[in-house]
């Protein structure tokens, strides 16, 4: 288990988190500047928090109160820099050794060779950094964290410099971990479908602060407020006040459209008429239909991008009080045929796949 | 001979000392400055490059009176029977305090290009400060620290005006080589001059092509240089490979 708490305060800048991980892996999501490589930095020792406390497993790696700040060398975190950081002038198998201390050449040897091994790295050990790829060079650097037998893996924009295959493959990789690395993991990234695809819980960082932490699916289906709703790519909000609670759904009136929506509670506890609450729909979730009805508004569309599977739509909503709200829509392709900049459509937003938010 | 032999002898004494000396004090110094984030910081990055900036026979006054019989570092040294002025360690002070912001400035240069991440990674994997500094701080900047050693070497081995003011011309005992060419010059014996005017030629020559030498990467610092890749390496398609690249 390590627990975190800590505070660190700069000219134009605070960081003030708190968090713990157990046997998992943690994500970090959040936009550049948000704090995430700093509480990595925090945790391995290398930066000094103004304030709190660190426990890694039965271990105090820092606290103010007790004065204690274990230095780098004495926290057994393994981290692996967003540049990787490999020492240039040795081997791959020469970086991997180097945080392998007290023990036999042979040891040694045999530890860098399962390593090799278990990270693909055959064939590569006696190259240098710069002979390698981007993709070898992280396994080389993540090979190189694990193998002083860190109790926590600390991973920085692990995947930001590599292209699209290549991070895929390494995502791969990082998944595998787990079958021999037991420790905790926490996983730095600014992209949400990396944190979804290699995390089990997401905490959601923005400006210094933790906005939400919690397990992956509830992140995305529930998020807890807007900022965090549009980083899960929530694409449409509505502000709109609770004029009814019936059974698992409630009534939304959204003055700005002029229109009451019907929403699903979604175990949504707390809710009271009157309330004014944000709206949030995905945009896969919304669809075409044929007539008007509960929750369908007529739209115009504006503008459609193409994407590889879908058609991201731009309509401007037909309202009694507001002409230009725009909603965005993603369709399968198998309508693109259909689409035309200036049909009319009506959209239906169906109740199950919105969101409340309250904050 | 032997005329020719005692400045030969004692110059190479006082350059190797001179050398070793500000081969670690630089590096300390560089190493302590390019970490240290004081307001001080310009006062004393400026007062360890003084002395190249000063004229070498201030420099060496400004020693004479530091060291002198009445000096604050001379005066106690006198009570304990030690004198230091007109003696040979006088050369090597001399030389040193002259050589010493060579070693400096380019130790420092080289120090700051280190990317400090690979330092921190290297704390990380349980590294001390000193592990840090011998095994990826020194070996990174190698290019910076060999050409700084090779300045100090050429500048002690060309000191003169500092040396002479403090060490001055005792022959046999302070005089070096560039001080003998003076006096021999000075006394009208050219023949001396040119002997030993070749010798310095000989030595300087033979030094720099064995710190080129140095300089050239051993194994260790090797990837300071593109590296040839062998063959058999560089299309490799093992299981293990050919899925990831």
């Amino acid at each position: 288990m390590l627990k975190v708490e800590i505070n660190r305060t700069l000219p134009d800048f605070k960081l003030d988190v708190a968090f713990s991980v157990d046997s998992e892996v943690l994500g970090i999501l959040g936009p550049s500047g948000s704090g995430k490589t700093m509480t990595l930095n925090c945790i391995a020792g290398l930066v000094c928090p103004n304030r709190g406390f660190i426990q890694l497993n039965d271990r105090v790696l820092f606290d103010t109160s007790q004065k204690v700040n274990l230095p780098p060398r004495d926290r057994n975190v393994g981290l692996v820099f967003q540049n990787y950081a490999l020492f240039p002038h040795l081997t791959a198998s020469e970086n991997i050794a180097y945080g392998i201390r007290h023990h036999s050449r042979s040891e040694v040897n045999h530890r860098v060779q399962t390593l090799n091994e278990k990270m693909g790295l055959d064939g590569l050990q006696n190259r240098y950094p710069q002979q390698l790829s981007a993709g070898q060079q992280q396994r080389v650097a993540v090979a190189r964290a694990l193998a002083p037998e860190p109790e926590i893996l600390l991973l920085d924009e692990p995947f930001s410099a590599l292209d699209s295959l290549t991070k895929e493959q390494l995502e791969m990789q990082i998944l595998e971990l787990r079958h021999f690395y037991k420790g905790h993991i926490i996983l730095v990234t600014h992209d949400l479908v990396e944190a979804y695809r290699l995390s089990s819980r997401i905490a959601v960082y923005d400006a210094g602060k933790i906005i939400q932490c919690d397990r992956k699916g509830k992140i995305i289906s529930s998020p807890a407020n807007q900022k965090v709703a549009r980083m899960t790519k929530f694409r449409n909000f509505m502000d709109g006040i609770i004029t009814d609670i019936k059974d698992k759904n409630i009534w939304v009136s959204i003055p700005e459209l002029g229109v009451d929506l019907k929403v699903a509670a979604n175990g949504h506890k707390n809710l009271a008429v009157n309330q004014p609450i944000t709206i949030g729909v995905r945009s896969e979730y919304i669809q075409a239909v044929a007539a008007p009805g509960q929750n369908t508004f007529q739209g115009t569309l504006n503008s459609s991008v193409e994407n590889l599977t879908s058609i991201n739509c731009y309509f401007s909503l037909k309202t009694e009080t507001n002409e230009s709200y725009c909603l965005e829509a993603a369709f399968p392709k198998s309508v693109a045929p259909l689409l035309s900049d200036g049909q009319h459509f009506y959209l239906y937003l169906p109740p199950e796949q919105m969101v409340i938010i309250t904050d | 001979m032997n005329e020719y032999l005692a400045p030969l002898w004692i110059s190479f004494k006082t350059v190797l000392v001179t050398t070793a000396i500000t081969f670690v004090l630089g590096i300390a110094a560089a190493r302590w400055i390019s970490r240290y984030s004081g307001k001080l910081k310009p006062v004393i990055d400026g007062a360890f490059i003084l002395p190249l900036v000063l004229p070498p026979t201030v420099v060496g006054f400004g020693l004479l009176l530091l060291l002198g019989k009445h000096g604050w570092i001379g005066h106690p040294l006198s009570l304990i029977g030690t004198t230091i002025v007109f003696s040979w360690p006088a050369t090597v002070i001399s030389a040193a305090v002259m050589a010493f912001p060579l070693m400096y400035m380019t130790a420092r240069g080289a120090f700051e290009q280190v990317d400090t991440n690979i330092e921190d990674a290297a704390r990380t994997l349980g590294a001390s400060e000193w592990r840090v500094l011998y095994s990826v701080t020194l070996p990174m900047a190698w290019p910076g620290v060999v050409a700084g050693t090779i300045l100090c070497f050429a500048r002690s081995m060309g000191e003169f005006g500092a040396t002479l003011m403090l060490a001055g011309n005792i022959p046999g005992k302070t005089t070096t080589i560039p001080v003998a060419i003076y006096f021999a010059i000075v006394d009208g014996n050219m023949k001396e001059a040119v002997y030993l005017m070749i010798i310095v030629l000989c030595i300087a020559l033979a030094s720099l092509a064995a710190l080129a030498y140095l300089k050239k990467p051993k194994p260790r610092f090797r990837a300071l240089t593109v590296n040839p890749v062998p063959n058999n390496m560089l299309y490799t398609s093992g299981k293990k490979d050919s899925h990831i690249n």
